[in-house]
């Protein structure tokens, strides 16, 4: 997806993701106390999930498209912290060498076009000794459930640029990252990921 | 609602619809196979009106496997004498049974 088809999506993101919102504040929540230090928030899209950051961060927040970061205004101003927002595509970004203590990824693993490449680009960003905090879907090691999400994955694409057959889990390691923290939020298709870089990988 | 019951309420809603709508088409030929793709067919708009509701997966999933079973099992069943509504409860007590062994399903996942 490019960035003018983001740009259309932004209309009725807010809308789609309503639900998802109300499953998973609980989850976030509880993954989002890990956020600190010097914090990339990556794919800020419409900032739905700014409500469940702890307060008082210093955030650099990027998206790809101008339309969701002008939809974010309302929740970044309500936040009480510091959101410093940037248009910048996620595999592709503009900051130096092992800038961020803490890099968060909420469903961007599964819309970028290359997700190994955005992970190696994050890897670059990220202090040896920092952290990726990621709250991504992938595709389930159910049978049943991989191929309903193979057969959804044809329509999301088409409908929001979202693919629902990546295995995030995997990329993530080969991209030299190990994960520290897995934890299933809906079957094994919703995750809560901590991973650190491997120094040298 | 509460999303939890909200669940069930998704899974005997479209098994009931489903079996509705194949019971009412009633496939005149290789009636379980066209009533299994009518009913996959069928649940395609019903996941897109329901996932802004209920979130996109705890919808997605539990519909992808009743369009085809309740389908194909409304399709057959409308081969025979059966009435209409009898198939309609059977939709929606198969649509509640999906969505119950989700349920389980979930929370074996989620205590990994």
């Amino acid at each position: 997806m490019n960035k003018q088809s983001y740009d259309g999506t932004a209309r009725y993101f807010d809308y789609f993701a309503g639900g998802d919102m109300r499953r998973w504040s609980p989850s976030q929540r509880t993954l989002f106390k890990n956020l600190k230090g010097k914090v990339l928030y990556i794919g800020i899209g419409t900032g739905q999930e700014i409500v469940n950051f702890p307060v008082g961060l210093n955030i650099t927040a990027a998206d790809l498209s101008f339309e969701m970061l002008k939809r974010s205004n309302q929740r970044v101003e309500n936040y009480s912290g510091n959101i410093n927002r940037c248009q910048m595509d996620a595999e592709v970004t503009g900051f130096a060498d092992n800038t961020f203590d803490t890099i968060v990824t909420v469903c961007v693993l599964c819309t970028v076009k290359q997700p190994m490449n955005c992970l190696q680009e994050l890897k670059r960003v990220l202090k040896p000794d920092g952290q990726l905090v990621m709250f991504e879907h992938v595709l389930s090691k159910n049978p049943v459930y991989a191929v309903i999400l193979k057969m959804m994955s044809l329509i999301t694409e088409y409908l929001q640029g979202t693919y629902l057959d990546r295995n995030t889990v995997a990329n993530v390691e080969r991209a030299g990252f190990k994960i520290h923290s897995h934890k299933n939020i809906y079957l094994d298709i919703v995750k809560a990921l901590v991973a650190k870089p491997i120094t040298g990988a | 609602m509460n999303l939890k019951i909200a669940d069930f309420f998704v899974g005997a809603f479209s098994g009931a619809l489903v079996a509705g709508v194949v019971s009412y088409i009633s496939p005149p030929f290789m009636p379980m196979l066209l009533g299994g793709l009518i009913g996959m067919l069928l649940v395609i708009p019903l996941k897109i009106a329901f996932m802004p509701l209920f979130g996109a997966f705890e919808v997605m999933i539990p519909l992808g496997i009743i369009g085809m079973t309740v389908g194909m099992g409304a399709g057959m069943l409308s081969f025979t004498d059966v009435a209409s509504n009898i198939i309609i409860a059977s939709g929606s007590l198969t649509g509640l049974i999906v969505a119950t062994i989700i349920h389980f399903s979930n929370k074996r996942y989620t205590a990994q």
